[in-house]
């Protein structure tokens, strides 16, 4: 009798789930980090693999569709017979994922920011806690436009649990939320206009966006229509990248702002590498984004812990993972042992008019992930 | 991935385990299929006092102080356990609870049986050692949120800090003594505590 490592000969490839929705209302964003993970895999494999294996990636596509993506999870740890997956944006569907990781042991690198509140030994969260970004921004916001703010987001876990942490946070400095409204996330273009209505009637100072996919561009385009003044009362985002400026358009992007860890933007030679690869790859238009970064380190960090373990049981490639370090096209980054999340740099950025953020902010090294918030 | 021949989880091979039930036949098919997967086997007979703690998986004899043989407290297993059951044995439902084993397997044992039970049997037990895991580190963070609570409190009032200026200070000193925020949160409540 064998195990079924042993029955792999020396040079079969390691095989890994990536879960990411090319179709679907949610595709403009995942497949950017389908894109980050592939090239990350392609410059593993062009370096000759790990240990001499090459990285094959198992893709499925969810369709923006949790429960799906729950299925595909299991698809992927009972049929496949692998242990890393790869994916998720929305916390719905990391939520559906949870169960099957945890119960079947299985490891879940998860490349999105998110609401924070949860620490599972199955996953790895290389996106931003709330710290990392929702702090910082409200305290920006307030300095520079005012107190008064409009909340919008798409109706579903993440939009209402990051408003939950705002809220507190502009309470806290002394500021008011006026207005507070979740679309569904395959909102349409006129269901903003009764929200631009009532922006225009309570006349805020911010508005703070926690709209996700193809709404996203609804969103700024309304707003545009609507004649507002973004040096004014700009949109604030913790989800809108380069990526769905790109999509709404650089005029109806221009001034709104967003915090993040990474923008293209960033100099250094580890982002401009990161850059021009993906462009040569994907298209010379196409941006990168803090979501197809971080699928991108992460792949990276995995490689390099299995290169070390030559497993990968999570329970022998876990610790390889916790504590490790990396320079990321953000900035050195570090996976904190305690959290299981990332140690990543808080930036703030607003968008000009070539659809790239202008930086106005950055922590002097990167913050670390509190996702309980204990220290806020 | 499908092949010729089983294949076996690495849940069940290359680890240690003890045996503890009367030395007959089909105890001696037991160990064969166990030391087959490249188990590192320990027979022990009879039924120790004190079951050993170093090692992944125990199959002992449900014998009827069983509970008091396992050196571990009920819910804090160090390792998985294989209840035995005897042809003929009646089921002692309330014994079964008590001793709370992750599998039970009857004689004669088959290899079927046996590659059954210690599959169950270690899946079940990392599983559940990894949620109380995750338990342990949650309520870690809960203690650590109330600590962080009365610390900044605390520092409100004996150094005239704002609520914000508060946390600063915590996160401050956790970055550069490089400990945790509930560990210096903690200290703080501490010494207090001690000036009364």
């Amino acid at each position: 009798m064998i195990t079924a490592q042993e029955r792999v000969s020396a040079n079969a490839p390691w095989r890994v789930g990536v879960l990411f929705s090319y179709t679907g209302y949610m595709a403009l964003i995942e497949e950017t980090q389908l894109r980050g993970t592939l090239l990350a895999i392609d410059e593993i494999n062009a370096q000759g693999g790990v240990n001499g294996r090459e990285i094959l990636p198992l893709l499925y596509d969810p369709a923006s569709d949790p429960a799906t993506c729950g299925r595909y999870a299991k698809r992927l740890m009972i049929s496949d017979n692998v242990t890393m997956i790869f994916g998720c944006y929305t916390s719905s569907s990391r939520k559906a994922v949870l169960p099957v990781v945890e119960r079947l042991n299985g490891l879940l690198w998860y490349p999105t920011l998110y609401e924070g509140f949860e620490l599972s030994p199955n996953v790895i969260y290389t996106g931003a806690a709330p710290n990392q970004n929702n702090v910082k921004l409200c305290r920006y916001l307030m300095k520079n436009y005012g107190t008064r703010f409009y909340f919008i987001g798409s109706d579903y876990i993440y939009p209402r649990e990051s408003n939950r942490i705002m809220r507190e946070a502009v309470y806290r400095h002394g500021g008011k939320v006026v207005g507070e409204t979740y679309l569904g996330l395959r909102a349409q273009r006129s269901d903003f206009r009764a929200v631009m209505r009532e922006i225009e009637d309570l006349q805020p100072d911010v508005i703070f966006s926690t709209v996700v996919g193809d709404a996203t561009t609804y969103l700024y385009q309304s707003y545009a229509d609507a004649g507002f003044n973004p040096k004014v009362m700009p949109i604030a985002s913790l989800t809108t990248t380069e990526t769905e400026i790109y999509a709404m358009g650089f005029d109806v992007g221009e001034h709104h702002l967003t915090a993040a860890p990474y923008f293209q933007n960033l100099p250094g030679d580890n982002n401009e590498t990161f850059v021009r690869k993906y462009k040569r790859r994907y298209g010379e238009d196409q941006p990168t984004n803090m979501c197809a970064e971080a699928a991108y380190f992460q792949m990276h960090i995995f490689a390099k812990a299995l290169a070390a373990t030559n497993s990968t049981d999570p329970e022998i490639l876990r610790p390889m993972v916790l504590g490790a370090d990396f320079e990321a096209p953000q900035g050195k980054v570090r996976i904190n042992a305690a959290s299981h999340h990332t140690d990543l740099w808080t930036r703030i950025g607003r968008v000009n008019r070539c659809g790239q953020f202008d930086l106005i902010e950055q922590s002097l090294s990167p913050e670390t992930a509190d996702p309980f918030l204990l220290a806020y | 991935m499908s092949g010729s021949g089983p294949s076996l989880p690495g849940e069940v091979v290359n680890i240690d385990i003890v045996v503890a039930t009367i030395r007959d036949s089909s105890t001696e098919a037991l160990l064969r299929d166990l030391q087959r997967m490249r188990n590192r086997v320990k027979y022990v007979w009879p039924v120790p006092e004190t079951l050993p703690v170093d090692t992944d998986v125990i199959f002992c004899d449900l014998v009827p102080d069983l509970p008091s043989r396992l050196p571990w407290l009920p819910g804090e297993p160090k390792a998985a356990l294989v209840a035995l059951m005897a042809p003929g044995m009646a089921a002692d439902l309330d014994l079964l609870r008590k001793t709370a084993p992750e599998a039970v397997l009857h004689r004669p044992f088959t290899t079927a049986a046996v590659l059954s039970s210690l599959l169950l049997a270690r899946s079940r037990f990392t599983y559940e050692r990894r949620l109380r895991g995750r338990l342990t580190k949650l309520d870690g963070t809960l203690r650590s949120m109330r600590s962080v609570e009365r610390a900044k409190t605390i520092l409100m009032n004996t150094r005239k800090l704002d609520e914000e200026e508060a946390y600063g200070f915590l996160r401050r000193q956790a970055m550069e003594r490089r400990v945790s925020v509930g560990a210096i949160a903690a200290a703080i409540v501490d010494s207090n505590d001690l000036i009364g």
